[in-house]
């Protein structure tokens, strides 16, 4: 989940409320659903929330919101935007993988220390969630007192060109670097190079932004270093390139949003693109139509239509009323929020102004009958069943390893064309690029795990007894998920004096409380020492196996004891 | 007539005549409590009488001991006054004091015993003698004197004078003189034998009768006995039972469902956007098997027009890149609720008129890191109610309901986010013992994306809770690691409260 770090001297100057102590903000916050984390090294304090409402990701964001809270503010607000003076021509060269690019100018910020600080963060943030790590979109930000752009002539303007280039035909001088380096080279030689570098991995020409002087921005990677920005700049270029131009349009209006809460003036930017020109950035403000029926039973509860127009407004949206046989209402949000798809999350906007919290719960006054399925009541009375034969019941992970499933009981895995296969040697379900070596694969059979047990717990006091009923799977192409999933019972008898008997006696036992017929002829088994080793046969279907554990599995588990076992098929109890 | 041992060595020192406890256990060599029990067990069988008579025995306290070798003070002070010729006049009491060597509390015992006893008079600082006294025949002093011998001393105003000065401590105990009865007497003179015996209550014993007969040894039974421990479900499975119970008491069916699945019914239908950080790799385990190729075609269309364009005239879609490919991709469930959304659309069980409502407490998997609080694998108990017309409200009741069975009160519900849901909350809870305020699920009523798709025309609120943190609640296990998996502690599981 996010987290934004908050000077909250900077908060109480932001919203006007100077007479808020931390402890007040913090509370008013997690009204909003930012939940205290805790601080950083320089004393922000940070907070958590959810992944929606992103336009809260710089002490500018929370400001707005909490200034709607407290009522200070009402409605949409829409900043004004000069007239455009810069154009970025977007050249037919750029990467086919990143086409799209919008952009901004703010002049006259009021820039300090802090408003830096939180410019970067917020730049940061954004590149860390909607921009999905620079991959969907990625922002640059520049001194526009450092750009040379090229004349376009009385009332056209100045121009900047987005265009691809060939890895090592330019050179430049990156940000926290004093040499002049290719970008192919920023992606070998460079920190924050090497950090992106998978990003452009697949391009041929890599994305370059240019003005007269030449390169001065190699989006998503890195700026130059000729436009950095510092304390001293005012007046801004805010540039964003991506995979998706409705992605970068609202990035871009967040980082509007945010610098015109420091005294800035937004002025647009026209994008020139082989398809056409677009204006940017998008302030158009979208309307959704919101019933109030649905308002009503969302919340449970009854409403004035005055009193949603008042939540809506202390929401930072506008509501006008539609008055008509289903009463509705016209609501308008505005361009910095990501997260309206669809009406209902303005019924959660409401919900949320109204306050959640003060709802009186009720139980629903439905009636249905509840149950449980078939398989779930036969493992309750197998398991029951188990511990009445006095076995510990156990419950292990499904993913193992190859070593553990297999090599540990001497079974090879067989191919999927084989058919009658030895239990347990049926062939694993991979996980792809798996995280961790020790969780390689889904278990065959539950076996491994009750022998990893009795291995891991050899310090503690015999007999041991263990059962599972549990889940195993392999993979099977004739199945819709290519993995046959089946659920088994096993057992493991390590006793000084067990024999096969002792293992038989309790398969005996079980078979017998569950109405099914078990016989037992002799069979071969790689785990299980010859001429005492059976099938499990349930009514006639060969299920599973029990027998006697060979003492190179034993003594491979650090066993020093005999150890009898079986496992067989859930269903076949049934 | 065959008797235990000690009965029968009772009775054969016994006569007509009563004879106390004491004198019994002398003679037969056995302990007073032993006869004393013996005794008991003959009278019940009406072969002895006992005589129960309270005695009261008289012993010597420190400071009575004392007097016995150096005399009483009142005697001390009579010789010391003889001595300095008090018999005939006056004398000092300071310089009698001085010569009879009393000290402290001793004079003051000595001067009020003296004037007592009428050995003189005290008067105006000395001490007259009365010459016609005899201390050497103080009735007290002899009495101390007899005591200490170990004779009785009988007269009861000397005792209780001596009780009073402290000198004595008198306590009453029960004597029981024991004597044979008429019928004790035939039962003697027909013959008794010893019963032997027995360690163990045997088949034989019961089938011969002979258990009429034999006397069993006891046995300590304080003592510890060796470790019992039979076998016991899984706590965690416990838990799921008592989370079963409950809900299908509250009317849930339950669901059931792959475990591997393809990313389709994980996220696409919960309408998680391809690109979310949550579909990586590095969150959920993607499994080398083919890709799924039973989804049905329409289901298919409406979800992905759900994520590129919205549901409804206002909706808007994701600007994320969606395709089949990725959709048919098999992963391991991060999620139960890829069995809702195979309920919910009908191919699990066909279509479901509302109202409804199904859970499950099923194993999901997610590449997190382990640790004492979190595993690659564990259970999640999933819910949801279908009907027309639910409110958040009805959300609250029915979680505020579930949470109560389990000592969990005082739910607070914290706006959240979801993809998948809206409105959404976090629920929290006050912690049954510590009284903590901790998350204890995660809940929503799901969006239109997410239902229109699957055909469903009513409301569907629905929750998640990992049952591994409900167990650590009502257990208070510290580390998960023994709980679940193949490096529990047997000790522990053994040793684990059942749930009720």
């Amino acid at each position: 989940m996010p987290v934004v770090d908050v000077d909250t001297d900077e908060l109480r100057q932001l919203t006007g409320h100077d007479e808020k102590s931390d402890e007040e903000l913090k509370e008013d916050l997690f009204a909003l659903g930012l939940e205290y984390e805790g601080e950083t090294e320089d004393g922000l304090l940070q907070f958590e929330f959810g992944p929606d409402r992103l336009d809260r990701l710089s002490v500018e964001g929370v400001a707005r919101s909490l200034r709607y809270q407290y009522g200070d503010d009402r409605g949409v607000y829409v900043p004004q935007l000069n007239s455009p003076d810069w154009t970025i021509d977007v050249e037919e060269s750029v990467p086919e993988q990143r086409p799209y690019v919008t952009g901004a100018v703010v002049r006259g910020v009021n820039m300090d220390e802090e408003t830096l600080d939180s410019l970067i963060q917020l730049q940061e943030k954004l590149h860390a969630t909607m921009g999905r790590k620079r991959v969907k979109g990625a922002i640059g930000i520049h001194d526009l007192v450092m750009l040379k752009g090229e004349d376009l002539g009385e009332g056209g303007g100045n121009s900047i060109t987005y265009r691809g280039v060939d890895p090592d035909g330019e050179r430049f001088v990156p940000l926290d670097s004093d040499a002049e380096l290719t970008p192919g080279e920023v992606l070998e030689q460079h920190p924050t190079g090497e950090k992106y570098a998978d990003v452009v991995a697949d391009y041929e020409r890599y994305p370059a932004i240019y003005d007269e002087l030449g390169l001065f921005s190699f989006p998503p990677v890195i700026n130059g270093r000729r436009t950095e920005v510092d304390e001293d700049s005012t007046d801004l270029f805010v540039e964003l390139t991506g995979t998706d131009q409705w992605t970068i349009d609202k990035m871009c209006n967040i980082i509007c949003y945010a610098l015109s809460a420091r005294g800035g003036t937004v002025e647009e930017v026209e994008v020139e693109t082989p398809e056409g020109t677009l204006v940017r950035p998008d302030f158009d403000v979208d309307t959704k139509e919101v019933g109030h029926d649905r308002i009503e039973t969302l919340l449970g509860a009854e409403l004035e239509f005055e009193e949603v127009v008042d939540l809506f407004e202390r929401s930072g949206l506008d509501a006008t009323t539609n008055l008509g046989d289903e009463m509705s209402y016209d609501v308008e949000i505005p361009p910095y929020r990501v997260d309206v798809l669809h009406p209902v999350d303005l019924v959660d906007d409401v919900g949320r102004a109204y306050g959640f919290n003060t709802l009186e719960p009720r139980y629903p006054d439905v009636g249905t009958v509840g149950g449980r399925h078939d398989r779930s009541d036969l493992e309750r009375a197998v398991r029951e069943r188990l511990v009445g034969l006095g076995f510990e019941d156990m419950l292990n992970f499904h993913m193992t390893d190859e070593a553990m499933n297999y090599d540990g009981m001497s079974v090879a895995p067989e191919s999927e064309s084989d058919a009658d296969t030895v239990l347990g040697a049926t062939p694993p379900v991979r996980i792809v690029e798996p995280y961790s070596e020790d969780y390689t694969m889904l278990r065959t059979w539950a076996l491994p795990s009750l022998m990893t047990v009795l291995e891991n717990n050899t310090h503690r006091a015999y007999p041991q007894d263990l059962s599972e009923v549990g889940f195993v799977a392999h993979e099977d192409t004739e199945e819709n998920t290519g993995v046959a999933e089946s659920h088994r019972v096993a057992g493991v008898l390590a006793r000084y004096d067990a024999t096969y008997e002792d293992a038989k006696a309790k398969l005996q036992a079980l078979c017998g409380d569950f109405g099914v017929e078990l016989e037992t002829p002799a069979t071969e088994h790689p785990s299980f020492i010859d001429g005492r080793t059976a099938a499990v046969v349930v009514d006639g279907e060969n299920v599973g196996v029990v027998g006697e554990i060979l003492p190179e599995v034993l003594v491979g588990h650090d066993l020093e004891l005999p150890v009898v076992a079986f496992e067989f098929e859930l269903s076949a109890l049934e | 007539m065959r008797l235990p041992e000690s009965q029968v060595a009772v009775l054969e020192a016994a006569s007509t005549d009563e004879q106390t406890v004491g004198e019994l256990a002398d003679e037969t060599g056995l302990k007073p409590e032993t006869v004393t029990r013996a005794a008991f067990d003959l009278r019940d069988d009406g072969l002895v009488a006992i005589e129960e008579r309270t005695e009261t025995t008289t012993t010597l306290t420190e400071e009575g001991e004392q007097y016995i070798e150096a005399g009483l003070p009142e005697v001390r002070l009579y010789r010391a006054a003889v001595d300095a010729g008090g018999d005939a006049d006056a004398v000092p009491m300071g310089q009698v004091i001085g010569a009879s060597e009393l000290a402290g509390p001793e004079v003051d015992i000595a001067l009020s015993n003296f004037a007592r006893k009428g050995y003189g008079r005290i008067d105006s600082g000395e001490l007259v003698v009365d010459a016609d006294a005899d201390p050497d025949a103080d009735d007290e002093a002899a009495a101390l004197a007899a005591l200490a011998d170990g004779e009785a001393v009988d007269d009861e105003q000397v005792l209780e004078e001596l009780d009073r000065r402290g000198l004595v401590n008198r306590t009453e105990s029960t004597v029981r003189s024991i004597s044979l009865t008429d019928d004790g007497v035939t039962a003697m003179m027909e013959g008794v034998e010893v019963a032997e015996t027995v360690d163990r209550l045997t088949p034989e014993l019961l089938t011969s009768g002979e258990w009429r007969d034999v006397e069993f040894t006891e046995y300590n039974v304080e003592a510890d006995a060796p470790e019992e421990r039979g076998g016991k479900v899984h706590v965690l499975r416990q838990t799921a039972e008592r989370v079963k119970d409950t809900l299908v008491g509250m009317g849930f069916q339950e669901m059931e469902g792959p475990h591997a699945d393809s990313e389709f019914w994980i996220n696409d239908c919960l309408f998680m956007p391809q690109d979310h950080p949550a579909r990586t790799h590095w969150d959920q385990f993607a499994l080398d098997v083919p890709p799924m190729e039973e989804i049905p075609e329409d289901l298919l269309d409406r979800v992905e027009s759900a994520h590129r364009e919205g549901v409804g005239d206002d909706g808007d879609g994701y600007h994320s890149p969606w395709t089949e490919n990725v959709a048919r991709e098999i992963d391991l469930r991060g999620h139960t609720t890829s069995l809702s959304m195979r309920y919910l659309s009908g191919f699990a069980e066909g279509e479901l008129e509302p109202p409804q409502r199904y859970f499950s407490v099923e194993k999901v998997y997610r590449n997190d890191t382990l640790d004492a609080t979190h595993l690659l694998e564990f259970f999640q108990i999933e819910g949801w109610v279908m009907a027309e017309d639910l409110s958040v409200r009805d959300l609250m009741g029915t979680f505020e309901e579930f949470y109560r069975q389990f000592g969990i009160t005082d739910i607070q519900f914290k706006p959240h986010y979801n993809p998948y849901t809206e409105p959404s909350f976090e629920l929290f809870g006050r912690h049954p013992t510590t009284g903590e305020l901790i998350e204890i699920g995660n809940s929503g009523m799901f969006r239109p994306e997410v239902l229109e798709p699957l055909g469903v025309d009513c409301d569907v609120m629905a929750w998640g809770l990992a049952l591994e943190r409900l167990a650590m609640l009502v257990t208070g296990a510290e580390d998960i690691r023994d709980l679940h998996g193949t490096l529990a502690d047997l000790d522990f599981l053994r040793n684990a409260e059942v749930i009720r």
